[in-house]
């Protein structure tokens, strides 16, 4: 990392913090009793853990039979789900891999959360393959095994099989990633902690204690790591897009899928972080650690990423057209004028209208409106992926069999209920391990904090009097 | 040396390049068949390959500023002049435009209007797929193209000149630059759709622009690297280390693998669901031009793969001009290909027109030179284009300097390391 840094970039960390005051400042918040507003947050997520295992169980009890699906629409709002938390699951992963290969110092601030995010959003998606089964204690089926139903093996042909690897694959590399840079954290907590606490975080640091070795090590193996999921960031959601692209159904059947869906995965991804990361910093006080530069910087990449699915939607659209292939044609026709307008309407309003407001400096650099479009953005990638998956099934080939859905308290519970498991998870991870990467904001305190670079750097002003006195 | 002396020897070579390459082009005109769609075809293959080096270098340089990319400002001159040769592309463009309304070329099978009268499909693309599309698009589209290269270029020159440690300059570049990615990522669609894909005007794919913009990526990528590594054993250049290269082997390999993961993408859905429309752009590719199908891959993926993958290879001369060479060449020949088989089939159908043999199958099957694969000609025609980029570019590098010392970045850039 280079020691020089220009003079138009903006500090990262406020408040002329020392490294005794980054450790303090971030492991406080898991020593103390937890605030009112924890409590309160944490009681709400259980409940709506419970009702998920509620709606679970009524779906398994009373069958599939109570979601609304019918011989029309074989997906609703699971897929619909699935692919929306799938898609959540991906900003982690690209924030601590793909910005660490691009040396984007911003990204300290916020890699722990939105990897653990990944985690939790990734087991949230992992969910609805396996209920949408109906069946539940048939879900091992899903894996190739040599088994004893005869020939009965699951089909190495279908994306929906490749799923069941990508997906695993990402979750294992996103966790181990996630775990490795947790380890001189947890030995940092373990080190200001005394009793039972003490033991549990020596145990999993693995007795780290900062020696250069262990140093060496655990920068090889996040090397390592980075370059596996790299390329796990594109694939999983490019695989699926495949669940749909693969097939010969209009406006499901289209080359620019993969790309699209990674961008639109991303786009999704950094809302959430968004929307996560503004409270976390309001009520754990990190306002100096994730500073409005990280927040504006992250903007920037909600406001490239939905240009880039607004670009897709709009090759859609003319591409329908240009084929001259009437069913191409009459399936966009359908999403923008056909009894589900609404939902078009919501996706294109959330996702390529709205973040256009981020062309405007004071609006990135707004707290208020961030937080208002990262709710946006979420809707809007639901709807997007609803717009896909239910307008699309709901008119086929044949007129006589075109259906309309809505999901039942169900479907709509289980869905709710995803979001409470989401949040008890994050809520949990709040408590037990620092949200933000204590030894890597460390490692970029030199070049980024503010008594360094920046309008209030003492250390480069007294270099460039130093250098106008020389000449 | 900050300043760019263009050798009157250099200029010699570029002469002469540029000289086999008009030779090449008047052979080929003179041997060619009765519509000179060797001719033609060649001439469309490398203007839309050398015009999309210089925009993709336009929108590179454009993202880097809006990312607030600081390792590349000692070298932002050689994008800046790569950027101007939109310039020429346009006049080059012009005379397909002009050969387009003449009638003295068959590229493009919706410009037929004999074909189009019996064509529904055509027919119903006319409302895109027609001259004044093509003529004003790229009239209109190319010039807001140039006057952004012209507004980055002429701020990045008042920078050096008057800029101060305010950056103003460097902010109106901000604006600029945010502004023509939008813009670029669009506009760059349409135009691709219209020059190149529109070449197989029954074939659509939602993914080609983005795959040709990958492809034009590299190839920038790589005649950047073989430009800077030239300009180094000529002595200038001297902040750019293989730090920086390092960078650019990065981008190199990145981008590599993000090509052929397009194209494997746009393969595989295609091959998957079997959908006869679609799938004949491919049929035709694999089982007519094998050799250009199956080298895309290995010249374009394997070989940048294989060799960039160590770290050491991506710092050295040796490693870095041999695959930034051979994915030049591969990414031109990927352009043939997308080409090539669009345009003789159209060459067959009017030629057959009015004989009995609609299109007789043996002439598909046969091996032609400049169509199933590149001949002498077509590379004689390529060394011409690249001579003319070189003058053009070694031209511009002589009108500033090096070195733009009032850049905000300039400091972090003369010290990047890995």
């Amino acid at each position: 990392m280079s020691a020089v840094v220009s003079p138009i970039r903006d500090p990262l960390i406020e408040g002329g913090k020392t490294y005794g005051q980054i450790t303090e400042d971030i492991c406080s918040p898991t020593e103390r009793v937890p605030s009112l507003a924890w409590t309160v947050a944490f009681i709400i997520a259980v409940l709506g853990l419970g009702l998920y295992v509620f709606t679970v169980v009524w779906t398994i009890f009373y069958g599939i039979g109570s979601w609304n699906l019918n011989r029309t629409i074989g997906w609703g709002w699971d897929i619909t789900n699935f692919v929306w938390w799938i898609g959540i699951g991906h900003a982690g992963t690209l924030i601590s891999a793909i910005l660490l290969l691009f040396r984007q110092k911003w990204r300290t601030g916020v890699n722990r959360a939105a990897e653990a995010m990944t985690i939790f959003a990734v087991v949230c998606a992992g969910q609805f393959p396996l209920i949408h089964m109906g069946r539940l204690w048939l879900g091992f089926f899903i894996f190739p095994y040599p088994n004893t139903r005869g020939p009965l093996w699951v089909n190495f042909n279908s994306p929906l099989l490749w799923d069941v690897f990508a997906i695993s694959t990402y979750f294992t590399v996103s966790l181990l990633f996630w775990y490795t840079g947790l380890v001189p954290d947890f030995a940092t907590l373990r080190d200001r902690s005394k009793g039972i606490r003490r033991k549990l975080y020596n145990t999993v640091s693995f007795g780290w204690t900062g020696a250069a070795k262990h140093w060496q090590r655990f920068e090889s193996l996040s090397l390592v790591l980075a370059g596996l999921s790299t390329p796990l960031v594109l694939s999983v959601h490019t695989i699926v897009s495949f669940d749909f692209a693969t097939s010969v159904i209009p406006g499901w059947h289209t080359t620019i899928f993969p790309p699209y869906f990674v961008a639109g995965a991303i786009f999704s991804g950094f809302a959430m972080v968004l929307t996560l990361m503004l409270i976390t910093r309001k009520v754990l006080k990190l306002e100096q650690y994730i500073t409005l530069a990280h927040i504006e910087s992250m903007n920037k990449v909600i406001l490239v990423t939905g240009t880039i699915v607004g670009v897709a939607y709009l090759t859609e659209l003319f591409i329908a057209w240009y084929s001259g292939y009437l069913y191409e044609q009459y399936a966009f026709y359908n999403r923008v004028l056909g009894p589900y307008w609404w939902s078009y309407v919501g996706m294109m309003a959330c996702n390529v209208l709205s973040p256009q407001i981020f062309w405007v400096k004071k609006f990135r650099r707004s707290i208020t409106i961030t937080f208002v479009m990262s709710i946006f953005v979420n809707i809007g990638m639901w709807f997007e992926r609803f717009v896909i998956i239910a307008t699309t099934l709901a008119r086929d080939y044949i007129p006589s069999s075109w259906s309309y859905y809505t999901p039942t308290w169900v479907e709509i519970g289980i869905f709710i209920g995803t979001l409470g498991l989401f949040f008890t998870l994050y809520l949990i991870f709040t408590r037990v391990a620092p949200v933000v990467a204590v030894a890597e904001v460390k490692s970029i305190l030199k070049t980024a904090g503010d008594q360094y670079v920046g309008p209030n750097a003492k250390h480069q002003h007294e270099t460039e009097t130093a250098k106008t006195a020389s000449h | 040396m900050n300043q760019f002396k263009f050798a009157a020897s250099h200029k010699a070579v570029t002469y002469g390049m540029m000289g086999l390459g008009v030779l090449c082009l008047l052979i080929t005109f003179l041997i060619d068949d009765e519509l000179h769609t060797r001719f033609w075809s060649n001439y469309l293959h490398n203007t839309v390959f050398f015009t999309g080096v210089a925009f993709i270098s336009l929108f590179i340089m454009s993202a880097f500023i809006t990312a607030w990319a600081g390792w590349y400002v000692t070298m932002k001159r050689v994008w800046e002049a790569y950027a101007l040769f939109l310039i020429p592309g346009l006049a080059l463009m012009l005379v397909l435009i002009i050969g387009l309304w003449g009638g003295f070329h068959h590229l493009y099978h919706w410009a037929d209007a004999e074909a189009v009268a019996t064509d529904k499909i055509l027919q119903h693309k006319s409302a895109f797929l027609n001259k004044g599309w093509y003529t004003f698009g790229t009239l209109i589209i190319m010039g807001v193209w140039i006057f952004f290269a012209m507004k980055l270029r002429q701020l990045s020159l008042d920078e050096d000149q008057y800029g101060t440690t305010e950056y103003k300059y460097h902010h109106k570049m901000r604006i600029w630059a945010a502004a023509f990615l939008p813009l670029g990522g669009f506009t760059s669609a349409a135009l691709v759709w219209q020059w190149v894909m529109s070449v197989d005007a029954h074939w659509y794919s939602t993914l080609y622009a983005w795959y040709t913009g990958a492809s034009w990526f590299v190839s920038a990528m790589a005649l950047t690297i073989l430009t800077v590594i030239f300009l180094k054993f000529m002595g200038y250049l001297e902040a750019i280390t293989e730090e920086h290269l390092h960078d650019m082997g990065k981008y190199l390999f990145a981008f590599s693998i993000f090509w052929t993961y397009l194209w494997f993408s746009q393969y595989m859905l295609i091959w998957y669901a079997n959908v006869g429309e679609e799938t004949v752009y491919f049929q035709t590719r694999q089982r007519e031009y094998p050799v250009l199908f199956y080298g895309n891959l290995i010249i374009n993926f394997l070989v940048p793969f294989f060799v960039l993958m160590r770290n050491d290879t991506k710092r050295k001369y040796g490693t870095l001009v041999f695959v930034s060479a051979v994915v030049l060449i591969g990414h031109w020949l990927d352009f043939f290909q997308m080409i090539k088989p669009g345009v003789l089939h159209t060459a067959h159908e009017v030629m057959a027109h009015g004989h009995d043999h609609a299109h007789g199958e043996e002439a598909h099957h046969a091996f032609m030179m400049g169509f199933h694969f590149p001949g002498l000609l077509e590379i004689g025609t390529m060394i011409g284009f690249l001579g003319l980029f070189i003058y053009f570019v070694f031209s511009r590098l002589e009108k500033a300097s090096f070195e733009p010392k009032n850049d905000p970045y300039l400091a972090e850039s003369l010290q990047h390391h890995v």
